[in-house]
């Protein structure tokens, strides 16, 4: 039976690094550490722990990792009555993107009053909890205690326990806006022409995002993705163009509106809140308006 | 028609014309067309008042009439955005002076005065008045050479005629094709001494101020392409634009397609000047292509490439941009972001225009409300068919609509401009005995001063104004100077807006 002990100590040497990692590892790093194995000896031992209900398989940026199965969590599932474990299963099944309780109670088959009552027992063994979703602030989800939520779910970098950083990303707005104009100038008169000019005044995505983290003001890491966000509130800003290169990298460059200030913003009444109340008799009129007033003055 | 452009009107016949002729161009501003009696009627003028109300409307073109359907009478009618124009006139002056230099300035005020005149009174009368300005030095061959090169330009032209159909006793006016007339110097000089009343000239003149609007056009394009880009891309499309008005019709929403080689031509000619725009001339055109805010496009390859130019591109383009001033001074900078993610969205939800805009949930609700109260935007609810759970939810599509968004500036413009010139009509009646004496005082002194009359006396008259009165008069003046700024500046917006209507 040396096949079987040798097995044994592969699944141990497996599970000892999925305990080292709680974050769960990948494929490869099991290759590391047990390089003897064949791929396909691999995929075998992996299937065998899956079917054992030792660890866990989740998807994680394309690529599959592995989750030594918490203890605690099977043997409070162990304890527990029927309805827990159905309810268990499904929020496990959801995985990080969580699932919500509409969908359990469709799914299991339970009654409300019945449901709650079971995800708060699971709850306060915290085997599961309950994220607020951003893009729908009444909707909660559940999901298994030790996931991180989805990008979906937690809003990403802008978010902080579900709530809207938005000095943050004025902040970056106006960073990326001074990157951009610092170079916009270039495509004026440039002695090598317009097109070097051009070429010199755009800036891409990996560009913005290479000096905002250079310049360190932000303490989570932000993907060209999320710098791609920013750079597009610019663009609706109406202070930043942008534009696609033949290989398909966005760019961007800053210019200016095509009219200074028009003069219907330049006198009161064009930034008067009050100008549908404003009448030639009345209260308000232009003859004794405070606005032309100070204006005028 | 709206309401507001009704104040405005009024409020500036008034300024200019008086009361009378305000209370006429009002009753014509809100029946449409309407026979004299009637106009005696409501306005409960005498006749000889409204009369001579509706001749000076008609004289300056701001109004017209038509026979009614009777053959007898004629029908009036208001032309109101020829009264708004009324405001544009420093603008005309100010553009001739910069073109053509004083002599066509002052041709142009003192024709802009009379609204229509024969070639010989107008040249005579303004000579005449200048005869003794040395600083100027009028001569007569100096302006007949301008009055002949404006109308070569076409600033001005030939006016109607009016001409008498078969069994209808209204007459029409009818247009004339304008012919650049031989003028001669000395027959100008001659008519100098004549009695103006025995000059037989009978070719009338009027300011054809489509042409001033044309200028106007190209001006705004050529400094937009300036701004996005440079000098010498703002030269290019002005190349463009003159070959434009050699094959197309002025306003035309594109003009038909030029070839590149006219165009590299024209810039070869002013290479001296722009070495630049020479050596890099396909770059340019490259560059304005792409980034010009889609002013020109690319229309064929024949001959080396072909171009166009996109007048209506261009007013939708301004336009835009001047809707987002004013959203981004009305509302803010973010409700201008939201303004922009609509429009370039086309339709969106509202959920959308969150995730878009990086805005806090509640601030982008609060300003997307505000757009729509203030009609910058618009909403279109769409019904998704009952879904299974019976829930059948509407969701929101956010979207603007250009034209009706124009109309909403349009109607700001209005008050605004109406709110400004109530505001200096009341400044000058609030002043008006100071502002009286100050014209007295004035007129006193320049005369003195031709009688050649010693200075302490005209100091003495001088000083009747006292230091506190001036005090009074120079705030008035700033203050009615920088109004008189903001009519102008109204007017420009107003012209991007009357622009982008003109195309359907
Ligand atoms: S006159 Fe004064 S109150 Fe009236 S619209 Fe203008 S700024 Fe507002």
């Amino acid at each position: 039976m040396s096949s079987n002990s040798s097995e044994d100590a592969i699944t141990e040497k497996i599970l000892n690094i999925a305990k080292k990692n709680p974050k769960g590892i990948t494929d490869k790093d099991v290759a590391a550490t047990i390089p003897e194995l064949s791929s396909e000896q691999r995929v075998m031992m992996i299937n065998k722990l899956l079917q054992q209900g030792l660890i866990d398989l989740f998807k994680q940026g394309g690529s599959f990792i592995y989750r030594l199965k918490t203890q605690s969590s099977k043997q409070a599932v162990k304890g527990a009555d029927n309805e827990e474990k159905v309810v268990f299963n499904l929020i496990e099944e959801a995985g990080n993107k969580g699932i919500w309780i509409r969908d359990i109670r469709v799914r299991s088959n339970l009654a409300n009053t019945q449901l709650n009552k079971v995800l708060k027992s699971l709850e306060s063994k915290k085997l599961i909890k309950a994220v607020k979703c951003v893009n729908a602030s009444k909707k909660k989800v559940y999901m298994l205690y030790n996931l991180e939520p989805d990008r979906s779910i937690s809003g990403g970098a802008w978010y902080q326990d579900q709530d809207f950083e938005s000095e943050f990303v004025d902040i970056l707005n106006r960073q990326c806006l001074r990157f951009l104009q610092q170079r916009a100038d270039n495509i004026k008169n440039n002695p090598r022409g317009p097109i070097v000019g051009r070429t010199q005044s755009y800036a891409t995505a990996a560009e913005v995002q290479k000096y905002i983290t250079d310049l360190g003001i932000s303490n989570v890491k932000l993907e060209v993705e999320d710098v791609i966000t920013i750079l597009n509130t610019i663009v609706y800003d109406g202070k930043a163009e942008s534009s696609v290169y033949p290989d398909g990298s966005k760019v961007y460059r800053a210019i200016d509106p095509l009219l200074p200030a028009p003069g219907l913003v330049q006198v009161p009444c064009g930034v008067c809140p009050l100008i549908h109340k404003c009448c030639s008799t009345g209260l308000i009129t232009p003859q004794d308006c405070i606005y032309m007033n100070e204006w005028l003055d | 028609m709206s309401h507001q452009l009704g104040r405005v009107v009024s409020e500036i016949l008034h300024r200019y014309f008086g009361e009378i002729v305000q209370q006429v161009g009002k009753d014509l501003f809100t029946y449409g067309s309407k026979p004299i009696s009637m106009i005696v009627k409501t306005t409960g003028l005498p006749r000889a008042q409204v009369v001579e109300s509706l001749r000076t409307l008609l004289k300056f073109h701001l109004a017209t009439f038509e026979p009614s359907s009777n053959e007898v009478n004629a029908d009036y009618k208001l032309i109101p955005d020829n009264v708004l124009l009324l405001i544009r006139y420093p603008r005309y002056l100010l553009q001739m002076k910069s073109k053509y230099g004083s002599e066509a300035e002052l041709l142009i005020e003192e024709l802009l005065q009379q609204a229509t005149c024969s070639a010989t009174i107008l040249l005579v009368t303004i000579a005449k008045k200048y005869k003794d300005d040395e600083v100027k030095n009028i001569t007569m061959s100096k302006l007949k050479d301008t009055f002949i090169s404006l109308a070569t330009a076409g600033y001005i032209q030939q006016a109607p005629v009016e001409e008498v159909k078969e069994g209808c006793e209204i007459p029409t006016l009818v247009p004339v094709a304008t012919i650049v007339p031989e003028l001669d110097t000395r027959h100008l000089l001659h008519a100098m001494t004549m009695d103006i009343s025995e000059i037989t000239d009978n070719v009338y003149w009027e300011v054809n101020y489509d042409r001033f609007h044309l200028d106007f056009r190209d001006e705004i394009m050529i400094k937009a392409v300036t701004r996005r880009i440079d000098e010498n891309a703002g030269e290019m499309l002005q190349h463009l634009l003159r070959l434009m008005y050699l094959t197309s019709a002025p306003w035309a929403p594109e003009s038909n397609p030029t070839p590149v080689l006219e165009l590299r031509e024209c810039c070869q000619r002013v290479a001296a000047e722009k070495p630049h725009l020479n050596q890099h001339f396909d770059q340019y055109l490259k560059v304005l292509e792409e980034n010009g805010a889609g002013f020109v496009r690319r229309c064929g390859e024949a001959g080396g490439g072909q171009y166009m130019v996109r007048p209506r591109q261009a007013a939708h383009a301004l336009l835009l941009c001047t809707l987002e001033h004013c959203v981004t001074e009305r509302l803010g900078s973010n409700a201008a972001r939201i303004f922009r993610l609509i429009n370039s969205k086309k339709y969106i939800e509202e959920d959308d225009i969150q995730k878009h805009a990086m805005l806090p949930n509640k601030e982008c609700k609060e300003l997307t409300y505000k757009l729509l109260e203030e009609h910058f935007i618009s909403v279109q609810p769409m019904r998704k068919a009952a879904s299974a759970g019976g829930l059948a939810k509407a969701i929101y599509l956010y979207h603007i609509n250009l034209h009706e968004v124009a109309h909403t500036a349009a109607e700001l413009c209005y008050r605004a401009l109406h709110n400004v010139c109530r505001r200096a009509a009341h400044e000058r009646r609030r002043h008006a005995r100071l502002l009286d004496k100050q014209r007295r005082v004035r007129t006193i002194v320049h005369g003195m001063r031709l009688r050649g009359e010693p200075q302490p006396n005209i100091d003495d008259v001088e000083e009747t104004l006292t230091p506190p009165e001036l005090a009074v008069l120079t705030s008035v003046e700033k203050r009615l100077k920088q109004l008189s700024a903001a009519e102008l500046e109204l007017d420009r917006t107003l012209f991007i807006l009357k622009w982008y209507f003109m195309y359907p």
